[in-house]
């Protein structure tokens, strides 16, 4: 085999490799019904209290995925999505990927509260009673999520109940983590001075 | 028994409905859209709005009984007022009413902000009617149950929000209403199974006729308020009867205000209580029948006295304030099921009438999505957002 011949087959390989996880990540997406962004921008900052009322803001997890949830206790629709995120929570928590949860509920926090705890919900959930944060994302309907990637730029809309313990939603986040963490050995390489 | 068993049935029908119709639960994706702030009880003009790009569909079946007799604030003894025609008094004269009305109403919300409903009714009509001594002796009976049945006026209304604090959640509303109540009812029921000879044939009063026979505009107002876990508001409406129907009257004008509050118990069960106040104008005349070929009147003969107060034009309308208690149940997504009970707390009646004594009702509600709606299709991806 020459030279050129096996340069040939080597990148026909890698990018028949390479096509087919980006055409694999593209196929979770369209499962789980993503609407990318055309332009992608930053997703709007905000500042919250949890159920404790320790004060969380977006910054809080940059360097992170983060799945940005919007539902309410009044939304039967959230209610049916919630238990599979605190599954998909439970296996991406690891890989360093976040769940933040914002219910719009206005007025009784302590029913949220019943809520989290009856639902064993582990990831943040943050309060907006007053919907700031709601209107800031163009909320129109229950539940909706948005995909935050490590930079805080914004790399997807979800609107309506999804199976977010599915295999297509792992795959997805795991997309938004593998960006994560080719990012940061970037940054590692930087730093050690193998990319100038 | 009777009345009960006709209700138990009524009440099967629609449960029946609720449970063997699970195709909407089908239809259900998930998604929560607008109008979250709007919950009403269904039996308030208005209630019950679909999300947009959606139908709804709602049977309501109520019993209202009517009885005793009430002239002012005061009740009436039947036997005070039955006698001989000439001297003021009746000879027959009503004592109880039965209404068991089955309604049934589509709608369909065009845009966020305005929805069309259309609802017919199916009215059955008993009404227990004593007889004066002279009666008692000719007929050989005491009285007599007058009946009568058919489908009613079909109303067609408009439901425009003019303003709401909030575009998804509202927790602040206001509606306008506006639409028409047009004349499929019957008119000209007449009697077919009464004791005194030559009565048969003859028209029923106003009360047993099934519909106002005019296009009657309506026009109303609803604010309506939520704050977590409460919903309440206020419709107010008014029913116009501007013109005279064939027999050469109209009903009295109408104006109905409810004051509604619901609160949610539990994430399926929502609580409600009303005031319901209603004041309607009395007759504007005789039905030709009556007027002009003196049916209803003593020997037939327009000059002489009524033969009962139901056929007295002025003994209908007045102001009622009732109150209704009532639930609202969620077994399956996108249906709801509400039981209510209405009380009277005042009447000051034209009268001598019926006064209202109860009223029971059940509502089956389904919203089914079409392929338009955002529960299929999902909210737009914010272009602000760079989507």
């Amino acid at each position: 085999m020459t030279g050129k011949k096996f340069i040939a087959i080597f990148l026909t390989g890698f990018f028949l490799v390479f096509a087919n996880a980006a055409s694999g990540h593209d196929a979770d997406f369209e499962t789980m019904g993503i609407v990318k962004p055309r332009t992608v921008k930053s997703a709007p900052d905000f500042d919250l209290q949890d159920l404790e009322g320790n004060p969380v803001s977006l910054d809080d997890f940059k360097g992170k995925p983060v799945l940005l949830n919007f539902w309410a206790t009044w939304c039967q629709a959230c209610k049916e999505e919630l238990p599979a995120m605190q599954r998909l929570y439970e296996y991406l928590k690891p890989q360093g990927i976040e769940i933040v949860a914002i219910s719009i509920d206005r007025n009784d926090k302590d029913r949220i509260k019943k809520y989290v705890k009856e639902y064993g919900l582990t990831f943040p959930v943050l309060w907006d009673p007053d919907q700031k944060v709601r209107r800031g994302y163009y909320i129109m309907g229950l539940p909706t999520s948005y995909l935050v990637d490590s930079e805080g730029k914004l790399q997807g809309f979800v609107s309506g109940a999804r199976a977010w313990d599915s295999p297509a939603s792992k795959g997805v986040m795991e997309s938004l983590a593998g960006d994560m963490g080719q990012r940061m050995q970037k940054v590692a390489e930087a730093k050690s001075g193998h990319i100038k | 028994m009777k009345l009960f068993k006709r209700f138990l049935t009524f009440l099967l029908m629609i449960l029946s409905f609720g449970v063997f119709l699970p195709a909407s639960a089908l239809a259900y994706i998930g998604l929560c859209c607008a109008h979250c702030g709007g919950n009403m009880p269904l039996n308030i003009p208005g209630g019950g709005i679909p999300e947009t790009h959606e139908f709804r569909f709602k049977v309501n079946q109520s019993f209202m009984q009517m009885g005793p007799l009430r002239d002012g604030t005061d009740d009436v003894d039947r036997t005070s007022i039955l006698g001989a025609p000439p001297a003021g008094r009746f000879a027959a004269v009503p004592d109880e009413m039965r209404m068991y009305m089955t309604m049934f109403g589509g709608a369909y919300s065009f845009t966020d902000r305005f929805a069309l409903m259309v609802m017919g009714m199916y009215t059955v009509n008993d009404m227990d009617m004593a007889f004066n001594n002279a009666l008692v002796g000719s007929t050989g009976t005491n009285g007599f149950t007058m009946n009568s049945s058919g489908f009613g006026d079909t109303q067609v209304l408009g439901k425009y929000r003019l303003y709401s604090n909030d575009s998804f959640a509202p927790t602040r509303q206001i509606s306008l209403l506006a639409g028409l109540s047009l004349p499929s009812g019957s008119i000209t029921k007449e009697f077919s199974n009464n004791p005194v000879g030559g009565q048969n044939g003859t028209i029923l009063p106003y009360r047993m006729q099934l519909g106002s026979g005019t296009v009657d505009p309506i026009i109303g107002l609803t604010y309506q308020g939520s704050k977590d876990p409460w919903w309440y508001g206020l419709n107010a409406i008014y029913e116009g009867h501007w013109y005279d129907n064939d027999q050469g009257y109209h009903q009295g004008q109408e104006f109905r205000a409810d004051l509604y509050a619901m609160r949610q118990v539990h994430s399926k069960i929502v609580l409600e209580s009303q005031l319901n106040f209603k004041y309607e104008g009395t007759y504007s005349d005789q039905p030709y029948n009556q007027r002009v070929l003196g049916q209803g009147h003593f020997r037939g003969n327009p000059a002489n006295g009524f033969l009962s107060p139901l056929n007295d034009p002025n003994n209908y309308g007045g102001e009622k304030l009732s109150a209704t208690f009532g639930a609202q149940f969620q077994p399956f997504p996108l249906q709801v099921l509400e039981l209510q009970a209405t009380l009277p707390i005042y009447q000051n009646l034209n009268g001598p009438q019926l006064q209202d004594d109860f009223a029971i009702m059940a509502a089956w509600y389904i919203e089914i999505p079409t392929k338009r709606s955002k529960r299929f299709v999902g909210t737009k991806a914010p272009k602000e957002l760079g989507f």
